[in-house]
């Protein structure tokens, strides 16, 4: 009797896909030199994969705009169809299924049953929880409740996105919907954050397919990000870093300095605090990132950019020195400390709202003073 | 303005170390000290050159540097790759394409033969499985047939 989809280990399902060995070995070595591993870890995926169970993965969005979702789907090596058809059993993501309505409300609920305690949970968005949780809803059920369900039953869960990995554009003040991250809602599973706004394709697909692959998360960093893509800065692998080294900075998009290609800091590069891949692995299948295009890094995968002042004003003159201040690890360790949340956020909000005065008071000053 | 390579941008040069780029120099010799291992039974070993931060010229360079050796092999698996032993012996270039055409990795193998040319004991069981089954089948087919011609 031929078993099922579900029942196949991965080389299986890779014959049936007609897909040799050799293959998939060339399959794990790209995925392996996509995520900067070293390269003989890509024979050795490939070895421990074929006889491995493909994991289920659940997908749930909340808050976001599909970008991350977009960005997935445009990964070039491994690509995401090569993932669910060989690698994982994507068995619930309403974004791709056909499914809709209680059919698809079944397949969650029939996912997170058949394999309890084993699933990866991937999240992208962030968690309102304002109005009761009635700023995002699907099935009558809030984002909340929905993710604080889902993680029961999850081995890991990977936020895709600044919003589900730091609070993301909702999470910005005034955060009207009383938007948090994962790592808020869920303590008790491990977390990894692929942030980035949207996170590069290869980051998001590299990230999946280590943790499946080895079973384990991976080196994070202080933001619980994969350190093999988060581990050094924008410009620490900026192909304009000799440019800054020598005091050379284009001063408009336009001018002469700007043609020759020179460091894009002073209008507002944030690659000197940034940690991402983008100057290694580049977007579009390795084609350019944005300071290859001309346009400074504007951080997003740092936790709170979006409340640190201007996108174009240089790193000086915004709260980009003063890193992870408003970012929700903080907020919450100060709540763990014995601050109650309430208060927490109310300062954090203040916080902000006092910034955002004191620029409209001084515009023309770009530090504001400690008061 | 159209295309990227329309955009006036000046580019420094590779900074030069006695007539070789720094980064190709740097290559060559880690690949000395591997041939030497692996000459001696030693373990084998791969540089991810995209992992390198090397320019465009300095590519060039180290390949044309290391030149072509005698043996050229086409992989046509999930996209096509290529794997071209170079002028020194057992330095083999190894570029994977997907199906689309677009490299999605660039090596260097030190190796007798690159591994993935191998052919898997697993694969060589269930294909004298498979030929098994299809001459048996071609058997019984064979012998209808003869039953036919005699009745």
């Amino acid at each position: 009797m031929q078993r099922s989809a579900e029942d196949l280990v991965v080389g299986e399902m890779l014959r049936r896909h007609g897909i040799s060995r050799r293959g998939f070995i060339k399959f794990c070595t790209a995925a392996a030199s996509a995520m900067a591993l070293p390269p003989w870890m890509g024979p050795a995926m490939a070895q421990q994969l074929q006889n491995a169970q493909r994991p289920s993965v659940i997908y749930l969005s909340f808050q976001e705009c599909t970008g991350c979702f977009e960005s997935f789907t445009r990964s070039f090596a491994p690509t995401m169809e090569s993932l669910i058809f060989n690698v994982i059993s994507l068995d619930y993501d309403d974004t791709l299924m056909a499914a809709a309505g209680d059919a698809a409300e079944s397949a969650l609920a029939k996912a997170m049953r058949d394999s309890f305690g084993k699933y990866v949970l991937i999240i992208d968005g962030s968690v309102p929880t304002g109005a009761g949780g009635g700023y995002c809803t699907a099935g009558g059920k809030s984002a909340v409740d929905t993710l604080r369900e889902a993680a029961k039953g999850a081995a890991a869960i990977i936020c895709v996105g600044t919003c589900s990995s730091f609070g993301g554009i909702p999470f910005a003040d005034p955060n009207p919907t009383d938007a948090w991250p994962v790592s808020s809602i869920v303590s008790d599973k491990p977390i990894i954050n692929v942030s980035g706004c949207p996170p590069i394709p290869e980051v998001i697909t590299g990230t999946l397919l280590q943790y499946v692959t080895t079973g384990k998360v991976p080196d994070l960093d202080e933001h619980l990000r994969p350190k093999a893509f988060f581990g050094t800065t924008i410009h620490d692998r900026c192909y304009r870093r000799p440019f800054y080294d020598q005091g050379k900075f284009a001063k408009t998009f336009d001018d002469e300095g700007a043609r020759n290609g020179w460091c894009l800091y002073e209008l507002g590069c944030k690659g000197p605090t940034t940690y991402n891949a983008c100057a290694t692995t580049k977007w579009n299948g390795g084609t350019s990132f944005p300071i290859e295009s001309g346009h400074g890094c504007i951080g997003c995968s740092e936790p709170g950019f979006w409340d640190k002042g201007s996108l174009y004003s240089p790193l000086s003159a915004t709260d980009w020195g003063k890193a992870g201040e408003s970012s929700p690890r903080q907020v919450l360790e100060l709540a763990a400390g014995g601050i109650l949340a309430g208060g927490v956020l109310g300062v954090a909000s203040a916080g902000s709202g006092r910034l955002r005065q004191y620029r409209s008071e001084h515009p023309l000053d770009p530090e504001p003073k400690d008061s | 303005m159209s295309r990227l390579s329309d955009i006036a941008v000046r580019i420094e040069g590779p900074v030069r170390l006695g007539g070789l780029g720094r980064g190709v120099a740097a290559v060559l010799s880690e690949l000395v000290g591997i041939l030497e291992r692996v000459a001696l039974g030693g373990e084998t070993a791969t540089i991810d050159l995209r992992s390198l931060p090397m320019s465009p010229d300095d590519r060039i360079e180290l390949q044309s540097t290391l030149g072509k050796g005698e043996v050229h092999a086409t992989l046509h698996a999930d996209g096509v790759s290529t794997l071209q032993e170079t002028g020194v012996s057992g330095v083999w270039w190894v570029e994977h394409r997907d199906r689309h055409g677009d490299l999605v990795a660039e090596l260097i193998e030190v190796t007798v033969i690159p591994k993935i040319l191998e052919a898997s004991t697993e694969d060589m069981a269930m294909s004298a499985c498979e030929l098994r089954t299809r001459l048996a089948t071609t058997h019984k087919a064979q012998a209808g047939m003869d039953h036919a011609t005699l009745s």
